[in-house]
């Protein structure tokens, strides 16, 4: 941070000293600048055909991001990627993508990457050439299993992460023909879940969930919205079972059982906080409530033993709340429990996922909400072995047994405890070779780095799920500034030299010669298919059918009580998975680093989440810094008082405290494992995160923290209201109800009254929308948008979509403390109701809060230079080389939607990271103000499309903003309002819709909220 | 305050240096007009204009893409080549040579560029191309420039007022920024009598 301020200071003396030029009237000084700049004009030696300049190209791809594999579309301008977005014909992700999945993009451009192989020469790397680096791995691999090297000999090790089918085979192949070990590590494994389904239905693969399908969800823990197997996906059958029907008011229920509310708990209608680790106790308390005596097939005797008061007793909750939910979950078919997956990885992980697995089977959900994979029709190989295995791998590493190991994908030295002694073992290898783009922790400790491609640069393929295939591809040729060859390519020319012959000479040939059986013929029809498996980005084929599987007996018991924790600590530590950065594999991402996190609103650094109640007893405020201490480590982090955790409990989010990872991750927040043990979870292998106890003290010390909030209370203002369920169909008559007339100060005649229909969904033109040139025009579009509260998840994929898409710079935390923050959306989080005593009603409302593009907007008035005004199509629009930086128009907004340059934030951003900038939106400078602009650049382009098709009009559907493109839950609706067929005006038709503040300010915005449906009375808010 | 009053005063006597400087090292023409050197000596006339041994060529053949595109296009050095592996050129076929050169390097053509749009607007030539407008109109008779090429303004005028590209006789009438001068065509009215396009700020900047 320091850093950055140096220079911003440096840049304001110049600022100033130009400024003072210019007002002596000499720019003499300045004509040696300009004169030398001259600007060329570079035609391509050859033109790419596929290439048009100044024409967006886009490519289907699969995102590297994550195991879940999403459909991607890449838009690339003269060859190179600017935005990533989701595919739409994919069927995981149907055209969601996660925030982390748009923040790939940062890492194709990292500035941290390696510009060449670099080969260790004593403590410092020196950049190498390929043929210099292959030749030296082959060397070593050959010395290394020569039976006669006693002193730097050994077998072969390779620690992978998670790769695609065709890389897998050809890692398989590589270490085979070497007679060497494979082992996967990936930082967040679902070993439990994948365990528990060996042991219940002979499965190898993770259950596959019908989220949307379900009448009543239950979550034991299971963060599937923003953490999990596959996000978007989840999040996606989220927003579908729980968003009301508008037509039938019907909506899904979803309860969250856990000690605390993950973004996915947030969006929960009621809250079980169930004592951490008892959720294998709770399921079967429900489970043997479903079967009754003597059911439960294979476990009667265990369903026998475990009552729902067993239960409640394990859980710290009524029994009445575990049978009446028992009860719901079996009537209210078809129903779903998920987890607890990462939500809760203790000591008895596996019997907790298998739990919830017989839960599931008891209430007959098996084979239509939740289907296992038993006949091996391929898909997602599942979680690799989270501790287990790389626990053995460390010991052979110590005892000298292996001579190279080589390291692919993963960060074993950041993401395991340093108790587990990888770190030391590693060390001892004698030759240790990292395939990584850029450092991390894992990386500085290897003798040579071999720098991989980044996914959006390399070929490799993806199965998701059975039946489920797509081709990942380069979207543009490799970054030219960094020296880098696709793992795959490396492995076959180091197998090459050494004399193994895998089959191909690139990865690209061995690819294609796995996917011979594309169209079951080769020559021009396999051609013709793998054309049209790029240009669709899927490949869909009917997958062999599992039958509906028995439930099984396990091989050995299982203990399905509360796990024990270690130390004697007051509270439990939760060490969750981060919403932004996963498991810590993201942290180099400032648009990561930036996005404020879903649940708390803190950008940048690590924080504590404790229950208010707790922190009072301890005298602990939010901000305050306190020592963490755990029997195996303790760390000084702040404390972020949160309702949504129970009172003997404190989180932490992985994904801080890196060390060796680069300029964005280096020494912000904590790494929450070293308070962890290094325990593998029996029988599954994970890594034991919910392991131990802790004590709290308060330092004395504190800092603000970089949060973006203002506050969780609406302060009794309809903001983000809600409607009770049993009153739709009445809310509309409720919102007919007579207003006291509104008034509005005007420039000339004070306050004078102003047309209260203005609130009203359906009036448009609007009434009453006086300001600007174009207030009256008629003609033409009238953009507008609607966001369904009641689908939105919070998840903040929009907010990193309009970051990528607008050229929104980011800050830095000591800026975001300040308040400086520059994002164009916000998720604004509300607690309504929470209470983490006992099960009850859950209410926090979310709010993507973006400029309200207000057809009476009070910005546009005090603007003295008129670069804000209002524009004929209805859009609030901002002129940035109009706008002098008076700021009025951020005081006058009631939205806190505007944001200003402080800095160059820009001119910061290093080379080539800035080659991310979308070139269809002017990059900011300082002293300017910004906001959401309805991605007019998006306006434009369907507009200039439209205009070459014999100039037709611009269809609904065809102008998608950044944020409504990326939603995983279909919240956001983005259309013209004056077209009775659009999306949007059919949406906004609504009962439920409202425009926030409007009825108070007469502000009539563009923007209109749909909103949120509870079951429970909504009693808090003003209406 | 006093951090100020230093840098005005450190400025002034720092600007009145550089004024100086430029007076007496610019004697030479400084203020003159300076003439853009552009790698290859390139005469739009001969390539474009209708007289008497020109080609005659749509202006589109190189600039391809501005009918479909925000760009008009550079044409890439093969598209160059493609006619003059064949044609020699008479006039200056040392010209011409360079760009075999350049083929054979498989380097770009380093033209100077004269037409620069700020970043904060965004014209879209297919718009302007689809509404029927020629080149001509904002580019002057540019199929009437020979090899010497556009002249701009250097030196401190250049500095001071920027470069401006249009002080060929047949050099282009749009002048750098001068955005009423865009503003002007818009407000135009058409057959129907209604302005032509439309003059909202937010269709050009955002």
């Amino acid at each position: 941070m320091s850093r950055d301020l140096a220079e911003r200071d440096d840049g304001i003396k110049r600022r100033d000293f130009l400024r003072v030029v210019g007002v002596t009237g000499a720019g003499a000084t300045l004509t040696g600048c300009s004169t030398s700049e001259v600007e060329k004009l570079l035609p391509y030696v050859v033109a790419d055909e596929e290439i048009t300049p100044g024409v967006a190209t886009w490519y289907t791809t699969v995102c590297g991001g994550c195991a879940a594999e999403c459909g991607m579309w890449v838009r690339t301008r003269e060859g190179r990627a600017v935005k990533v977005e989701g595919n739409p014909d994919h069927p995981v992700s149907e055209g969601g993508l996660c925030s982390r999945g748009h923040a790939t993009l940062q890492h194709l451009y990292h500035p941290d990457r390696f510009h060449g192989p670099m080969i260790r020469e004593g403590e410092v790397f020196r950049q190498g050439t390929w043929d210099e680096a292959e030749q030296l791995l082959a060397a070593r691999i050959t010395r290394a299993r020569n039976p006669q090297n006693t002193t730097d000999g050994g077998r072969v090790m390779f620690i992978g992460g998670h790769m695609g089918p065709s890389m897998s085979r050809l890692v398989d192949e590589f270490v085979a023909a070497l007679e060497g070990t494979r082992v996967d590590h990936d930082a967040i494994s679902d070993a439990p879940l994948l365990e528990a389904a060996r042991i219940a239905y002979g499965s190898n693969s993770l259950p596959r969930y019908d989220i949307g399908a379900a009448r009543l969800l239950l979550s034991f823990g299971y963060d599937f919205v923003e953490s999990g197997a596959s996000p978007v996906e989840h999040g996606k059958g989220l927003s579908r079972m729980s968003a009301v029907n508008d037509e039938t008011h019907t909506k899904g229920t979803f309860v969250f059982l856990g000690p605390r509310l993950s973004v996915t708990g947030l969006n929960a209608d009621e809250w079980v906080p169930i004592r951490p680790g008892s959720e294998g106790a709770v399921a079967l308390g429900m489970a043997s409530a479903i079967a009754g005596p003597g059911g439960g097939g294979p476990y009667a005797n265990l369903l026998q033993a475990y009552s729902p008061a067993i239960a409640a007793e394990a859980a710290d909750v009524g029994v009445e709340a575990i049978e009446e939910l028992a009860r719901r979950f079996a009537s209210e078919s078809p129903s779903l429990a998920l987890g607890p997956g990462s939500g809760a990885h203790h000591r008895n992980a596996t019997a907790a996922n298998l739990a919830v697995m017989i839960l599931n089977d008891v209430a007959g959900n098996v084979g239509t909400t939740v289907h296992y994979d038993t006949a091996g029709a391929g898909g997602a190989a599942g979680a690799s072995n989270g501790y287990a295995a790389i626990d053995q791998a460390t010991t052979a590493m110590a005892s000298g047994d292996v001579g190279v190991a080589i390291v692919h994908g993963t960060n074993p030295a950041y993401s395991l405890p340093a108790a587990s002694g990888f770190r030391e073992a590693f060390e001892q290898v004698p030759f240790k070779v990292a395939f990584a783009s850029a450092m991390d922790e894992t990386s500085a400790l290897a003798d040579l780095i071999l720098p991989d491609r980044h996914f959006l640069e390399s070929w490799g393929d993806s199965a998701p799920r059975p039946g489920v295939m797509a081709i990942q591809q380069p979207v543009m040729e490799a970054v030219p500034m960094f020296d880098s060859k696709q793992a795959g390519d490396a492995l076959l020319a180091v197998s090459s030299r050494l004399g193994n012959d895998l089959g191909a000479a690139t990865f690209y040939e061995y690819l294609q010669t796995q996917h011979r059986d594309f169209a079951g013929t080769t020559g021009s029809d396999f051609d013709e298919a793998w054309r049209q498996a790029l240009r669709n980005g899927v490949v869909e084929f009917a997958a062999p059918a599992s039958p509906t599987p028995q439930l099984r007996a396990p091989q050995t018991a299982l203990t399905f009580n509360p796990p024990v924790l270690d130390g004697s600590g007051d509270l439990t530590l939760l060490v969750h998975p981060s919403a932004r950065f996963g498991g810590g594999e993201f942290s180099n991402s400032p648009w990561l680093q930036e996005l404020p996190d879903p649940v708390s609103k803190i950008t940048w650094h690590s924080w504590l989440e404790m229950n208010p109640h707790t922190g009072e007893e301890r005298g602990i405020r939010t901000g305050d810094i306190v020592t963490v201490e755990s029997p195996h480590g303790s760390l000084d982090v702040p404390v972020w008082l949160y309702p949504g955790i129970r009172e003997d409990a404190v989180a932490l989010a992985m994904g801080g405290g890196h060390t060796a990872m680069g300029r964005y991750a280096d020494g912000s927040g904590v790494n929450a494992l070293d308070l962890l043990p290094a325990v593998a979870e029996q029988p599954s292998g994970a890594l034991v995160t919910l392991a131990t106890t802790v004590t709290v003290t308060n330092t004395g010390t504190g800092r603000r923290l970089a949060t973006i909030e203002g506050s969780s209370d609406q302060h009794d203002r309809p903001i983000a209201p809600a409607v009770q369920l049993a009153l739709l169909g009445e809310a509309a008559e409720e919102a007919e109800e007579e207003h006291g007339e509104l008034m509005e100060l005007q420039g000339v005649g004070g306050f004078v009254p102003v047309p209260a229909e203005g609130g009203a969904p359906g009036a448009f033109p609007l009434e009453g929308a006086r300001h600007g040139e174009y207030a009256d025009a008629h003609e033409g579009p009238r953009w507008a948008m609607a966001i369904d509260l009641d689908k939105c998840t919070g998840c903040s994929a929009c907010v990193t979509a309009c970051q990528a898409e607008n050229n929104v710079p980011w800050v830095g935390e000591d800026q975001v403390v300040m308040g400086r923050d520059m994002n164009w959306i916000r998720i604004e989080r509300y607690y309504e109701h929470v209470d983490a005593t006992q099960a009850g009603d859950l209410d926090v409302r979310f709010l993507p809060m973006l400029c309200q593009h207000c057809g009476n907007a009070p910005c546009e008035p005090v603007c003295p230079v008129f670069a804000t005004y209002h524009t004929p199509e209805g859009v609030n629009a901002q002129i940035y080389n109009r706008c002098v930086g008076t700021r009025y128009c951020a005081n006058n907004c009631p939205y806190k939607v505007r944001v200003f340059n402080w800095y160059r934030y820009t001119d910061a951003v290093p080379e080539p990271l800035n080659w991310q900038w979308n070139p269809d939106v002017t990059v900011r400078d300082n002293g300017v103000m910004e906001k959401c602009s309805f991605c007019m650049q998006r306006i434009r382009d369907a507009e200039n499309r439209a205009a070459l098709e014999e100039g037709r009009p611009v269809r609904d559907g065809e102008v998608v903003p950044a944020c409504e493109q990326s939603c995983p839950a279909e919240a956001i609706v983005f259309g013209n309002i004056r077209d009775p067929n659009a999306r949007v005006t059919q949406v906004v038709a609504s009962e439920r819709t409202y425009r926030v503040l409007d009825e108070l300010i007469n502000t009539q915005p563009a923007v209109n909220y749909l909103k949120k449906v509870t079951f429970h009375e909504v009693v808090s808010e003003a209406h | 305050m006093n951090k100020n009053w230093l840098i005005g005063s450190l400025a002034t006597v720092l600007a009145l240096a550089g004024l100086a400087f430029v007076q007496g090292g610019g004697a030479e023409g400084g203020e003159a007009e300076a003439a853009v050197v552009q790698p290859i000596a390139f005469p739009h006339n001969l390539h474009a204009g209708s007289g008497e041994e020109q080609a005659n060529m749509n202006c589109q053949f190189c600039h391809f893409s501005a009918e479909r595109s925000v760009d008009a296009g550079i044409p890439p050095v093969s598209s160059c080549w493609g006619c003059h592996q064949v044609v020699q050129g008479r006039n200056n076929p040392g010209e011409v040579a360079k760009i075999q050169g350049y083929m054979e390097r498989g380097e770009s053509i380093p033209w100077v560029r004269l037409y620069k749009i700020s970043d904060h607007a965004h014209f879209p030539h297919m718009r302007h191309i689809n509404a029927g407008l020629e080149c001509q109109q904002c580019h002057g008779e540019i199929q009437e420039v020979g090899a010497e090429g556009i002249q701009t303004r250097g030196g401190l005028a250049g500095a001071l007022f920027g470069t401006d590209p249009g002080v060929h006789e047949n050099g282009p009438v749009w002048r750098g920024d001068a955005m009423g001068w865009c503003i002007d065509c818009h407000r135009q009215p058409n057959e129907a009598g209604q302005q032509q396009a439309s003059t909202d700020c937010a269709v050009c900047h955002y």
